[in-house]
């Protein structure tokens, strides 16, 4: 009687039915076609429909970034290094920590974007565009934070090769010289690898604008028509973008592994710590777009057709994937430093585990190992936007510890223990807080100016994805165009 | 006699393609014909000759480029600006394959991006002939004709499911 009543009055459906709706085509993406002009409109009126709560957040972020960016990143320009926390024996500190952190950060742009394009992911479509403005961001604020590093930040052009008076000469066997030009490399590249797929966007979005809009996108769109040559030169390299730029993100944050597993000492020099960064990398990188995708959906209008519960399932699934290779790592460099047997190496890790930041690395494990990997199983958890969020979030909170225990923490643990001091960041916490709050506002930025959702990949998806009838079953299909 | 360039917009590809089929049989070349359209539509889909790029040869240029510049900044200038390292060599190799890798794809990129532009006239701000609805998921084809069979084409195209078939002009995009 009581599940009757439900059925009746709409709370709960027949088992029937219920099976039905699992498995109507229509709640993907792909299989629930509109008419192009009706997706453009939706993406441009998603561009240009502000509320009042935008600009509330949008003038707490930019006082944020002129007083806890730039004010105090002058301030220290000013006053020198001795304002920041960063002293014997931890001379690497939260700028470092920042910088590792951003660029991991990054990579999930371009894990997603090229990846999944290399294997005719089809659920991409709609965030690749989101998780690649993720990469160009994420390296402006890594880029910031090396140049916050290095305090006279006007003496950085000696890293080029210039020749001067001085005769300095960068030595380009030197780790820190890698990172310099597989940074470079990765920023000119990924903002390349973002501006190509976006100019036949800027050139619907110059077509349906007025005004100030109508020059932006005409100067942006670069005259592009559509024609079969621009498309063919275009498709033809981002196929290349997508093939090449995955080494690119693998040597990048494998350099800034190098930086510190080249040097003998206690927690850094390990063989692992490459491919374990970038497994560290991916893992934040995909819990960052979780909670991009998250807040586009519940913020921007329309954007709830565009992403759907499907691409945080698929979204999910990847990150699981993820968290099992980032454990997988994390054990091996962990239980190989712990068999070593070496002195110092096992002092610092003891004091990982019952010292002071013995919080973090606790932190550390549940966040990054333990919740992924318990939650992520089901699929309902997966296919809930704000869960998934928050998930990405706390992934994200245990990798920053993950990066501010290998640097700071280990540095403090060395084999002179008359230099033992523990770090503590000073001006670093306001430079830390304007680079967030940077990040966050160049997106809210982006958000008005340029269509997060790649409108032409889209249609061309749902171009490809067809219903066939295989017995009483409409079977989803997907042609081959290319 | 001089050519006139006629847009026809068609709504799909089939239409479309059958009218550059038709547009074959009464003698026009594909070397006569453009398309445009807000999806890549694939060339066979409407029986057009694959279109050619150079960007590929591009990034392979590039790429060497970026090589022979590494190679150079890795073991030539070392000698030029001697860096003494205790114990290490002025050019080792291992660590040369790091500034290899880079700059050989650094170029690449750069070059495969420059290539989309050289080959694609970009940035051309000049007026152009467009139609706008063609970011809306229509196809354009633009054909030239001699200029007296202008009725002739029009008549023919617009009976095989065109939209409109009308002069082309060019516009400020």
């Amino acid at each position: 009687m009581t599940a009757t009543s439900k059925y009746f009055s709409g709370t709960e459906k027949p088992h029937e039915t219920q099976h039905e709706e699992e498995h109507d085509p229509r709640q993907y993406l792909m299989y629930d076609p509109k008419p192009r002009g009706e997706m453009n409109a939706m993406v441009m009126e998603s561009m240009l429909t502000t509320s009042w709560k935008f600009w509330v957040v949008f003038g707490i972020l930019s006082v944020l970034v002129a007083t806890c960016f730039f004010y105090a990143w002058g301030y220290m320009i000013a006053e020198g290094l001795w304002v920041a926390g960063v002293m014997r024996p931890s001379y690497w500190g939260i700028f470092l920590v920042n910088t590792v952190f951003w660029i991991g950060i990054s990579h999930a742009g371009t894990f997603i974007s090229a990846i999944l394009r290399v294997f005719k992911a089809e659920f991409r479509r709609p965030f690749t565009r989101a998780a690649e403005l993720m990469t160009t961001f994420g390296l402006i604020q890594a880029g910031a934070s090396i140049f916050m590093h290095l305090g006279r930040v006007w003496l950085a052009y000696w890293l080029f090769p210039l020749p001067n008076a001085r005769q300095l000469w960068p030595n380009f066997h030197s780790p820190l010289m890698w990172d310099l030009l597989a940074i470079t490399t990765y920023v000119l590249g990924s903002t390349m690898y973002l501006f190509l797929p976006l100019i036949p966007d800027l050139a619907m979005a110059r077509d349906r604008s007025t005004g100030w809009r109508k020059v932006f996108y005409r100067i942006l769109a670069l005259g592009f028509r559509g024609t079969e040559g621009e498309w063919r030169h275009l498709q033809t390299a981002m196929n290349f973008f997508a093939f090449a730029i995955i080494p690119v993100m693998f040597s990048v944050h494998t350099i800034v592994s190098w930086d510190f597993a080249m040097a003998m000492r206690p927690g850094w020099s390990s063989t692992v710590f490459g491919p374990y960064f970038v497994l560290g990398a991916l893992h934040s990188g995909m819990g960052a777009v979780a909670v991009v995708l998250f807040i586009m959906r519940t913020t921007m209008k329309h954007m709830d057709y565009f992403i759907r519960k499907e691409h945080f399932d698929a979204l999910g699934k990847l990150m699981l994937i993820v968290t099992f290779a980032y454990s997988y790592f994390f054990f091996n460099d962990y239980i190989v430093q712990w068999y070593g047997g070496d002195r110092w190496t096992d002092t610092l890790l003891h004091w990982l585990e019952e010292g002071p930041m013995a919080w973090m690395f606790y932190q550390l494990i549940f966040f990054n190992l333990a919740l992924p990997a318990f939650t992520l199983w089901n699929r309902k958890i997966r296919q809930t936007p704000w869960l998934l969020a928050i998930i990405g979030l706390l992934i994200n909170l245990g990798m920053y510890w993950e990066r501010y225990l290998i640097i700071p923490v280990s540095l403090t643990i060395n084999r002179m223990p008359f230099t033992w001091k523990l770090y503590e960041p000073r001006i670093e916490i306001f430079l830390t807080i304007g680079t967030f709050s940077m990040f966050l506002l160049f997106y809210m930025i982006a958000s008005r100016l340029i269509p997060l959702v790649p409108v032409w990949e889209v249609q061309e998806g749902q171009m490809t994805h067809t219903l066939r009838k295989v017995g009483k079953a409409h079977v989803p299909t997907v042609s081959e165009f290319e | 006699m001089a050519d006139t360039t006629l847009l026809a917009v068609f709504q799909d590809i089939d239409p479309a393609a059958n009218a550059i089929e038709k547009l074959h049989e009464m003698g026009i070349t594909d070397d006569q014909i453009n398309v445009i359209s807000g999806v890549p539509v694939a060339h066979r889909m409407l029986g057009r000759p694959h279109p050619h790029t150079n960007v590929s040869r591009l990034s392979l240029g590039g790429a060497i480029a970026g090589f022979a510049f590494g190679f150079f900044l890795n073991f030539g200038t070392p000698y030029l600006y001697i860096v003494p390292v205790g114990g290490q060599y002025i050019t080792p190799i291992p660590p040369g394959m790091i500034l290899l890798f880079e700059m050989t794809m650094l170029f690449a990129l750069l070059a495969t991006f420059l290539g989309v532009f050289l080959d694609s006239y970009f940035p051309n701000y000049r007026p152009m002939e467009y139609v706008a609805e063609v970011s809306d998921g229509k196809i354009a084809v633009f054909f030239k004709v001699p200029e007296g069979d202008q009725k002739k084409f029009t008549d023919a195209i617009g009976k095989l499911g065109a939209e409109s078939v009308k002069r082309a002009e060019a516009q400020q995009l």
